[in-house]
């Protein structure tokens, strides 16, 4: 139980140990630790990274959604007031059409009736010609007695 | 039983001595405390190479994570007494740690074991736990020792150097009495740092003799009588072995975390 060369043995022995335990044993598992630590460091980072890209980009959807809503919203408005227009416009040119037509129509109408009337002007005429021909029997010049003739067609037709 | 109650204890506390020279007490070496010393490093350096080959980044298994425990939990001691990062200061506790648990724990294999096993090899004596040699934990605590001067030296010379002579005393005296108490300081100075060794190598020995020796007093006392004797000599054994287990374990962490608490306090930046 005593100092002696043992001593001096296992100084040796101990800084040997020190020495190759620090090569061999506590190096390559600390070097292991170490870079499993960075490594999880930077998953979490990365992890982080992520989270806030994605809430970045749900947030820049959620604008955009917005902003094309908005947009939709513009020209469905703008489309519906062009349609209102549109319509309008129609009526209006629908009802002058109508207008237009029914004023023809009247104008033809009357036209119509206005040569009607010349016509059975002209047939009564001829029937009174007759008429007074087989009464005076004898044969009238049409143009001598046209002036009475007339007056009595207009006489009979006026109150028709 | 009888060869050993007819030699005592004291037969059991003698080592495997090679005598280089007979004249100078010095000159012998513990022959089975080298030969255990350097069996345990090798196996140590040994599991190192095999695991190193093994070792993963990813998700430890087997080996490595139980190994990873331990560095972790240096690692962690380390940094927590570590003002600042000293690359070859994990490895060293960590060496300290792990050899001296293996050490102790060679205590609870029964010692007689390992004698006879020796005695087949012609050693007369042979003492199982090489912690229980004096020798080991002086090596270690000197070889402790020497770093911490190393690193005061090497890190704060000129402080390191007034600190020995200037303290305690220097500022509690005036001016003219300074050159007489310089001696006293650097003794009391002298007295405190060669303390630490020793109080370092001294608690491990001490501890793990105490308990060796409580083994082979259990043993003698006990194993000897009759059958009640001999079951309560096995169970008051079996206490103790898991009792010195746990003082082993206890003794190699405490001998590490002083060894990182001098060490820190030698890299202790200087106040002014």
């Amino acid at each position: 139980m005593s100092i002696d060369l043992t001593f001096i043995g296992q100084i040796i022995v101990f800084l040997t140990m020190v020495f190759l335990l620090k090569k061999y044993l506590y190096g390559p598992l600390n070097d292991a630790m170490e870079a499993r630590t960075k490594k999880i460091a930077e998953g979490l980072a990365a992890a982080d990274a992520g989270k806030e890209a994605k809430a970045k980009a749900a947030a820049e959807i959620d604008a955009q959604l917005k902003d094309a809503r908005a947009k939709a919203q513009e020209i469905v408005a703008g489309a519906e007031k062009r349609a209102a227009e549109l319509s309008e416009e129609a009526v209006v040119k629908a009802r002058t059409d109508a207008q237009q037509i029914v004023e023809a129509a009247r104008g033809e109408v009357e036209a119509e009736a206005n040569r009607a009337r010349q016509a059975l002007r002209k047939e009564v005429a001829s029937i009174a010609m007759m008429a007074a021909e087989r009464v005076l029997d004898e044969e009238l010049d049409a143009k001598r007695h046209a002036k009475l003739i007339d007056n009595v067609v207009s006489e009979g037709f006026g109150r028709a | 039983m009888a060869e050993q109650s007819g030699d005592g204890i004291a037969s059991h506390l003698q080592y495997w001595t090679y005598v280089v020279d007979e004249s100078n007490p010095f000159m012998q070496i513990h022959v089975d405390t080298m030969i255990l010393t350097v069996t345990i490093a090798t196996l140590l350096v040994g599991f190192g190479i095999w695991l190193k080959g093994r070792v993963v980044e990813g998700a430890p298994t087997g080996a490595q994570n139980f190994m990873e425990t331990v560095v972790g939990f240096i690692n962690d001691t380390v940094n927590d007494n570590f003002p600042v990062h000293n690359p070859h200061v994990a490895p060293l506790a960590f060496t300290i740690f792990v050899f001296i648990l293996l050490c102790n724990t060679l205590d609870i294999l029964p010692a007689y074991l390992i004698g006879h096993t020796a005695h087949l090899f012609g050693a007369e004596h042979f003492r199982p736990v090489p912690t229980n040699d004096l020798n080991l934990p002086a090596a270690m605590g000197v070889s402790v020792f020497v770093m911490v001067l190393y690193y005061e030296f090497k890190l704060k010379p000129v402080h390191f150097m007034k600190e020995l002579v200037m303290e305690p005393f220097t500022s509690l005296v005036p001016m003219v009495l300074k050159p007489v108490v310089m001696p006293i300081n650097l003794i009391l100075k002298l007295v405190e740092e060669v303390a630490k060794p020793l109080s370092l190598s001294f608690r491990l020995f001490g501890n793990m003799f105490a308990g060796e020796v409580i083994f082979l007093l259990i043993a003698s006392l006990l194993l000897g009588g009759g059958a009640v004797a001999m079951t309560a000599g096995f169970f008051v054994g079996l206490g103790w072995s898991f009792f010195h287990l746990f003082i082993g374990l206890l003794q190699a962490f405490i001998f590490m975390i002083l060894t990182v608490v001098y060490l820190s306090i030698a890299h202790q930046p200087v106040e002014h």
